[in-house]
């Protein structure tokens, strides 16, 4: 019963499986990589933030632009530093619900590479015998 | 982020590591020695970081020392130095992250310096903890691996 077309076809099934299961392997670890970038830059602005915030009224805030050393407001550095934080949280739990929806699916592909395999290893045990 | 050994005592988790099979235990030998390498390179950082702030607070105490008019050699690029006059040392520019800067006296200076030197130490203090708890885990599968590999050595 068992073909080599068969067994062929189940092979390519596997293939597929397996570099489908290698590409959500990659986006998981790309994903870390951008989840850590924003992770340093939101404890950057954190400690910004508690900075400005230990500062009298009057005191001179610069931000730098480029080569340019620019006055800022003390209120407009501390709502910019604040949505710039706000921002980074929102990007950090939509990245924590795709690295989640991520690993959901390759636990899937997992179990279905294994099954792939198992059904392989039938085939050809039932040919040995054959 | 970091996954941690919790409240298992020695005794339990070495006892689970023996009921582990060598490839087990191998990949968890591994994965540790990597979360060690990876603690050790932040401790270095720190300790970094720490130094850079110290000379800034001790660049910041000799400056305090300095006359106003005081001559001295401005750097324009790393090897462009030009000469100038000292002018007021009492204000300070602080660079507090992601670009901003903030006049500062120098007095608050020093304090900024200060705090900061406070922080990384304390965080240094916390991470060592951590790297020696990790080390121990590390050190106790490498033990027991050894003990695995010896009982299966003369069998074969």
């Amino acid at each position: 019963m068992a073909s080599p077309a068969a067994v062929r076809e189940l092979q390519r099934d596997l293939e597929n499986k397996a570099n489908d299961l290698s590409r959500i392997q990659k986006d998981i670890a790309k994903n870390h990589q951008v989840r850590k970038k924003y992770t340093i830059q939101l404890g950057e602005n954190e400690l910004v933030l508690k900075e400005l915030e230990l500062l009298k009224e009057e005191a001179n805030v610069y931000k730098l632009i480029g080569p340019v050393l620019v006055k800022q407001d003390l209120a407009e550095a501390n709502a910019n530093v604040r949505k710039r934080i706000e921002y980074i949280s929102a990007e950090l739990k939509r990245l924590d619900a795709t690295v989640q929806d991520l690993e959901e699916k390759q636990n899937s592909k997992r179990e279905a590479v294994l099954k792939v395999q198992q059904r392989m290893q039938a085939l050809q045990a039932g040919k040995a015998k054959a | 982020m970091a996954s941690s050994k919790g409240p298992a005592s020695p005794a339990v988790r070495v006892a689970e590591m023996e009921k582990m099979s060598v490839e087990q235990l191998k990949a968890v030998k591994e994965q540790t020695d990597l979360e060690v390498n990876l603690l050790q390179d932040s401790l270095n950082n720190i300790r970094t970081a720490t130094t850079r702030l110290d000379l800034a607070s001790a660049a910041l105490h000799d400056l305090s020392l300095r006359p106003q008019g005081k001559k001295m050699l401005v750097p324009l690029t790393a090897s462009l130095y030009v000469p100038g006059t000292l002018d007021d040392s009492e204000k300070v520019l602080v660079d507090i992250g992601t670009g901003y800067f903030v006049e500062k006296t120098m007095v608050e200076g020093k304090d900024y310096c200060e705090r900061k030197i406070h922080l990384l130490k304390s965080n240094y203090d916390q991470l060592l903890e951590l790297a020696s708890k990790k080390k121990t885990v590390a050190d106790e599968a490498g033990a027991v691996l050894q003990a695995k590999l010896k009982q299966l050595a003369p069998q074969t």
